[in-house]
């Protein structure tokens, strides 16, 4: 089967995949309201001009879907069997190696050939859109829209190559991985150390989009499809004939967390993170990694604004990108495996609540490593507020308006706008209430009354769901 | 132990359950049998709570499903149709999760008993992604009686399993009713409700066409295939 066909058809999977879940319209919404959101954040940068300047807000922006493509790779390509678990359950084609004489590496390029257009037509497209709609009434030159797709583009690109690349590294060895990443590491501390490498140089879609020349161009191109290319070139497929067996540690994991109650639950999505596919590794990848780059984002960020106080910020960050670790919970779990056991709904999301609240002790971890390293202890207590009601009022919203199936039901226009609407505004005044005074980050505890009265309202309202008429 | 009354069960323009009413008695082994698309799994989702009817009302075990259907699981033993244990717990860690939901006591006893009737036992420590069909589905039925049961429901009780393990499962659906149990179970593989069957009751369209001891047929000298094929013919040429 010829790659252009494979590729459309797992178009046409793709599409059919959500639009059945949402309606035809509810998806086809999804990149409307991420044009609207971009749109309305444009309109707003001359107001902030003096303290956000135009190439610090280019930065983020190119930071942000440098880290899109991270998680969306993360997501999807992680492990060993991560064709396993992405093809067995949500893609059929793409699965059909197994059936079909179509071999792995023809699938895997074509998959990534339709993630790549997929998001770019789902993500960065809507955004260059919603930002060449706002450039006539902001005074900029509705061109450098045009130049803002291709180098957003080029950064989720980047990202996206990044992580398949590292993801086939660790197919074919874990210590291949570890080694490489250590000596990336290495090579980029080092290089920000010597001050031999500038952000831009760091970062050549954002170079690109800065000083439009060949040479920030082919040096993107350059770093998206080597790796691209490598790990379709080298991509390994560990299907399941290598029995994995282990010994009993539901109970003695239970046993741990006992006095939280639902403790088998806790233990079961404990034992799901650990064994499925990249195991801890899937937390680097996709948690660490954001955290990492938000973190050196926001110490460039402090040269521009000095009152900012980075680990405030950081903390609000961290709330946001903590609640995706409900996503890992509910991924390898469905309702329907309960259904015909005496489960409620409520107990299920509830056993999911306390093991978030446990893996939250890594963040946590996080916050203090970062304030320890930073010498920021001194906004340490408002810090961890914010991040403690951040993380607990995201968690809520994305409880309330996607109970158990958070990975599916983001991708509903809808769902994705009341999503935006609930959370941007809170963390934009906690950003700038902490741009006045860190003190005023420990405004976020009164975060803790809405996340309440939404989760005791998402319960409710799923157990409706997965249950209808009961 | 089962009393349905007039179940209906509607998916917006279709009808897969129409206006059905039938009891099971304690003690009686009772097979629906169908073909594909008559709707069993669908009979089998409402007496169980786990889909409310459209109308009609179900009582299992003297408890009104629709008012009380987590009452009602806690009670029974379910094996339900093409649905899979949780892919990264072992089959012995998946027994002691169900275990744990049902409030059991001697977990290590009835895990033991069932990996040895079942003769799975050299696979309890093997993550349940990585288990045949076969093997997934023993522990599907070890689930379901794990907490003994007085009642059991299970959606094509055989399916997957090899002739020696059918045999075996067989010879314990029997004893299990010779001891007071009852079972409900739906299939379209007729020799198996031929032998082991007490009564059956035959669906089609959603509509129960015949319901009746097999010892009736075996009486009269007919054989259930043939006897099948007449109704289920007869039905859809009507």
């Amino acid at each position: 089967m010829p790659v252009p066909d494979l590729f459309c058809a797992m178009m046409k999977e793709e599409w059919r995949m959500h639009s059945t879940i949402f309606g035809s319209l509810g998806f086809a919404l999804f990149p409307a309201v991420i044009a609207v959101f971009a749109l309305l954040g444009s309109l707003t940068l001359p107001l902030f001009a003096d303290v956000f300047p135009y190439d610090v807000v280019a930065l983020f922006a190119h930071a942000l879907f440098l880290l899109m493509g991270v998680m969306v790779g993360s997501f999807g390509l992680m492990g060993r069997e991560f064709m396993n678990r992405r093809f067995g359950q949500a893609s059929l084609i793409a699965y059909a190696s197994r059936s079909l004489p179509v071999s792995e590496r023809r699938i895997f390029g074509a998959f990534l050939v339709k993630d790549t257009v997929y998001y770019i037509l789902l993500y960065v497209l809507p955004f260059a859109a919603g930002f060449a709609a706002a450039t006539p009434f902001i005074g900029l030159d509705p061109g450098l829209a045009v130049l803002a797709f291709v180098s957003l583009a080029l950064a989720f690109l980047l990202g996206l190559s990044a992580v398949c690349f590292l993801s086939t590294l660790y197919a074919r060895s874990a210590a291949l991985l570890a080694g490489t990443v250590a000596v990336l590491a290495v090579i980029a501390l080092a290089a920000f150390r010597l001050g031999t490498i500038t952000v831009s140089a760091a970062l050549p879609p954002y170079a690109f989009f800065l000083d439009p020349a060949v040479e920030p161009l082919a040096i993107s191109l350059l770093l998206i499809l080597v790796p691209a290319a490598a790990s379709v070139l080298f991509v390994t497929v560990d299907y399941p004939d290598r029995t994995k067996r282990f010994n009993n540690r539901l109970d003695p994991l239970a046993e741990r967390v006992s006095t939280l109650g639902s403790a088998h639950f806790i233990a079961k999505d404990a034992l799901d993170l650990l064994r499925s596919e990249g195991g801890a590794g899937k937390v680097i990848f996709s948690f660490l990694l954001p955290l990492g780059l938000v973190w050196v984002c926001l110490r460039v960020l402090i040269r521009f604004i000095p009152g900012i106080d980075p680990l405030v910020v950081f903390a609000v960050l961290l709330g946001v990108i903590s609640a995706t670790i409900y996503n890992w919970l509910t991924e390898f779990d469905s309702f329907t495996s309960y259904a015909f056991l005496p489960v409620e709904v409520s107990e299920v999301i509830d056993a999911k609540l306390k093991s978030y609240a446990l893996a939250n002790l890594l963040p946590l971890g996080v916050l203090v490593l970062a304030a320890a390293t930073s010498g920021g202890m001194g906004t340490f207590l408002p810090a961890l507020a914010a991040f403690a009601s951040v993380s607990a009022y995201t968690l809520a919203v994305t409880v309330y308006l996607t109970g158990l199936h958070p990975n599916v039901m983001l991708y509903s226009a809808g769902v994705f706008l009341r999503y935006l609407l609930a959370i941007s505004p809170a963390l934009l005044l906690l950003i700038f209430a902490s741009i006045l005074d860190p003190g005023y980050a420990a405004l976020s505890l009164f975060l803790i009354l809405p996340a309440a009265l939404l989760l005791a309202r998402g319960r409710t309202r799923w157990q409706a769901w997965e249950m209808p008429g009961y | 132990m089962i009393e349905a009354t007039e179940l209906t069960k509607n998916y917006g323009n279709v009808t897969a359950v129409n206006r059905v009413s039938f009891s099971v008695a304690e003690g009686e082994l009772f097979g629906l049998l169908g073909p594909n698309g008559s709707g069993k799994t669908t009979m089998i989702r409402m007496l169980t709570g786990q889909i409310p009817p459209t109308s009609g009302s179900a009582r299992v075990m003297g408890l009104d499903v629709a008012k009380d259907p987590i009452g009602v699981r806690g009670l029974v033993g379910i094996i339900p149709e093409q649905e899979t244990p949780p892919s990264f717990l072992t089959a012995e860690e998946y027994l002691r999760f169900v275990a744990s939901i049902r409030n059991l006591d001697s977990v290590d006893e009835r895990c033991d008993r069932w990996f040895d009737l079942l003769e799975f036992g050299d696979k309890r420590d093997v993550l349940c992604k990585d288990l045949s069909r076969g093997t997934r589905q023993k522990l599907m039925f070890a689930q379901a009686f794990l907490h003994e049961p007085e009642l059991a429901l299970i959606d094509e009780p055989l399916i997957n399993l090899d002739p020696i393990m059918q045999r075996t499962v067989k010879d314990f659906l029997r004893e299990y009713v010779q001891g007071g149990g009852t079972v409900f179970f739906s299939t379209h593989i007729l020799e198996i409700a031929e032998e082991i069957c007490d009564r059956i009751g035959v669906i089609h369209n959603g509509r129960i066409l015949h319901c009746g001891p097999v010892g009736d047929l075996v009486g009269s000298g007919r054989h259930l295939e043939s006897f099948f094929l007449d109704l289920v013919k007869g039905d859809a040429g009507a």
